[in-house]
């Protein structure tokens, strides 16, 4: 499609939105969305709620462009990161997320027949764990391992340095594994 | 835990399914910037980097203010002692008659 303008990087895109181009808008929302879904997702474990919070950050840009100051960000997707991720805090703050059964059965030995299964369980008892560990810790983990940041441009986005993500990354690693003990 | 337990994790961690979004996503966010104007307003940061920005001037008009300012300061402060006091007699008398001597 011409709106999606891939020619144009996305500082160009946003001088254009600044000046009032919706086509730069539509150009910006197509390219990045999808990340930024699977971000929120993985904070709120909920599709409809992921699909409002990056509505939410997409129409905040639109309704007040000025947000975005190029000369004290250095990269956009670095900043929305940042916004999506504030806006899940909130998210959380607003709405304590549903707790999930913690009477769920864990896989006995009967179940080991059904490797998928039993798969299946354990992804539901870590995202269970995930959503338990405080919001710092399981920002730091979203960014690192499930979008693949590098740990210097997670710290840039969760506005630390990077001796104090590794240590979140740490923490919320060792907490994962005595809670996951014996459950794997 | 053991190291094979934690590269489990680590390998969970990285491969944790998302379900995914609906299809129309960007399309219905697109849909809905539409309706809504956009507010042009300017973060207090912003706006007072600009206000300072229309004060701008190329630095040889910052030293001939400086130099005006100063001069002026100094002005204030230090009063030219030969300014002349038509209340002071003496001096007046001395003014007036310091030619008739020479004659």
């Amino acid at each position: 499609m011409a709106a999606d303008w891939p020619d144009k990087d996305d500082h160009e895109l946003l001088a254009l939105l600044q000046a009032g181009s919706h086509h730069a808008f539509a150009a910006l929302v197509r390219r990045h969305t999808e990340r930024f879904y699977r971000l929120a997702y993985r904070f709120v474990q909920s599709r409809e709620s992921a699909e409002d919070i990056v509505q939410d950050a997409f129409l905040k840009l639109w309704e007040e462009p000025g947000r975005w100051q190029p000369e004290r960000n250095a990269k956009f997707t670095t900043w929305f990161y940042r916004v999506v991720v504030n806006l899940c805090l909130d998210w959380k703050k607003k709405k304590r997320p549903v707790p999930l059964d913690e009477e769920m059965p864990l896989p006995d030995e009967r179940e080991t027949v059904d490797a998928a299964m039993i798969r299946a369980e354990e992804e539901k008892i870590l995202e269970i764990e995930i959503a338990d560990l405080p919001d710092r810790q399981r920002a730091a983990l979203n960014l690192c391992f499930a979008e693949g940041f590098s740990n210097q441009e997670a710290a840039e986005v969760m506005g630390l340095n990077l001796k104090a993500l590794q240590s979140l990354i740490m923490r919320a690693k060792a907490t994962l594994r005595e809670r996951m003990k014996g459950r794997m | 835990m053991s190291d094979a337990h934690g590269e489990k994790l680590d390998e969970m961690l990285k491969s944790r399914r998302i379900e995914p979004a609906g299809t129309e996503l960007a399309e219905r966010i697109i849909l809905k910037a539409e309706s809504l104007p956009q507010n042009h307003t300017i973060p207090p940061s912003e706006w007072i980097r600009r206000l300072f920005a229309e004060f701008h001037l190329p630095r040889p008009a910052y030293v001939v203010a400086g130099a005006l300012i100063f001069g002026i300061l100094v002005g204030l402060y230090n009063p030219l002692d030969t300014a002349t006091d038509d209340s002071d007699p003496v001096y007046l008398q001395s003014f007036l008659y310091a030619d008739e001597e020479a004659l």
